[in-house]
């Protein structure tokens, strides 16, 4: 994967794939502490191993496949930059996928484009609940499906018209907390 | 799969993926699916989505569903997409990018297919890889 974003992507797959009917996508940069965590959380059933199976590339719960790769990357790609990756279980019930690195370091992927992974799921998953939260040090910026739908008109493709607006949303959030590249 | 031993098996096993793969009857005449397994991500799936999403927009058409499924065994021609009609067998494009992706829409909708970028036509050769809800990678 060229961006953490796709690896974002492809955590928000997992959590559709699970079941998970609310799911909430952090970015979070902590530039004293040269910090960049990422995270991916959901209402799902959590996981049914503890988290290093999890993370190994030749464990799936998905029936006749012999490989789960999407976490695999995700950590080799964490420590890859010097940083770790971690599973837990979210307040919101189910599974939390978190991965940090350091901002500065030269192997760290690019965010790339989150804007485009969140519409993606948006105009696909219309009875999902997707929340994103950025936050640059203590300034923050969020938006949700559920706020962007409140201020629509019923009828028509819904669907595209909140995935174009998250994708505004999002791109403006990047912008006025200057997120990084 | 059990072996097959007569020509009803083979009836059998075409009423059932045709089942499987119907359009529901939930009002869509026309569903396009991107496959969404991390092979799929990794190669442009998303790209593709966001494609069609605004080739759709543009259509202004509510008979035509686009989603997203995981993988389904074909990683070798990600990105993938199945396009279904109503009443026709399912078809799977594959090696799309954004350009391919909305090829293979506008000329869906034109009622032709494109074979530059077919991979095949009917059921999956092997559902093994088919991604149930409630499983996890």
């Amino acid at each position: 994967m060229r961006e953490i974003a796709l690896h974002i992507l492809d955590l928000v797959e997992n959590s559709i794939r699970a079941g998970a009917a609310v799911i909430e996508v952090s970015v979070e940069e902590e530039p004293d502490r040269d910090l960049l965590c990422v995270a991916v959380e959901d209402d799902g059933p959590g996981l049914p191993v503890p988290g290093e199976r999890a993370a190994d590339p030749f464990f799936t719960t998905k029936e006749g496949k012999k490989t789960g790769l999407g976490l695999s990357m995700l950590k080799f790609r964490a420590e890859q930059a010097g940083g770790s990756f971690c599973l837990s279980r979210s307040a919101l019930g189910g599974l939390a996928v978190r991965a940090s690195m350091p901002l500065s370091n030269v192997d760290r992927s690019p965010l790339g484009d989150l804007a485009a992974t969140m519409a993606s799921v948006v105009c696909t998953n219309p009875d999902i609940e997707l929340r994103s939260r950025l936050r640059v040090g203590s300034r923050e910026w969020s938006v949700s499906t559920a706020d962007i739908v409140r201020g629509l008109p019923v009828g028509g493709r819904g669907e595209i018209v909140v995935a174009r607006r998250m994708k505004e949303r999002i791109a403006e959030g990047l912008s006025a907390l200057h997120v990084s590249d | 799969m059990d072996k097959i031993r007569s020509l009803q098996d083979i009836l059998d096993i075409k009423e059932q993926a045709q089942k499987k793969t119907a359009l529901r009857e939930d009002g869509y005449t026309m569903c396009f699916t991107v496959h969404m397994g991390t092979c799929g991500i990794a190669s442009g799936a998303r790209e593709v989505v966001n494609a069609v999403a605004a080739e759709l927009e543009s259509t202004g058409r509510t008979d035509i569903r686009l989603t997203t499924s995981g993988c389904i065994g074909a990683c070798e021609h990600e990105p993938v997409m199945t396009v279904e009609k109503l009443g026709a067998q399912p078809v799977l494009y594959g090696h799309l990018d954004a350009a391919k992706a909305r090829e293979v829409f506008r000329q869906t909708l034109a009622g032709k297919s494109t074979p530059a970028y077919l991979v095949y036509v009917g059921a999956a050769p092997s559902d093994a890889h088919a991604t149930k809800k409630g499983a996890r990678a």
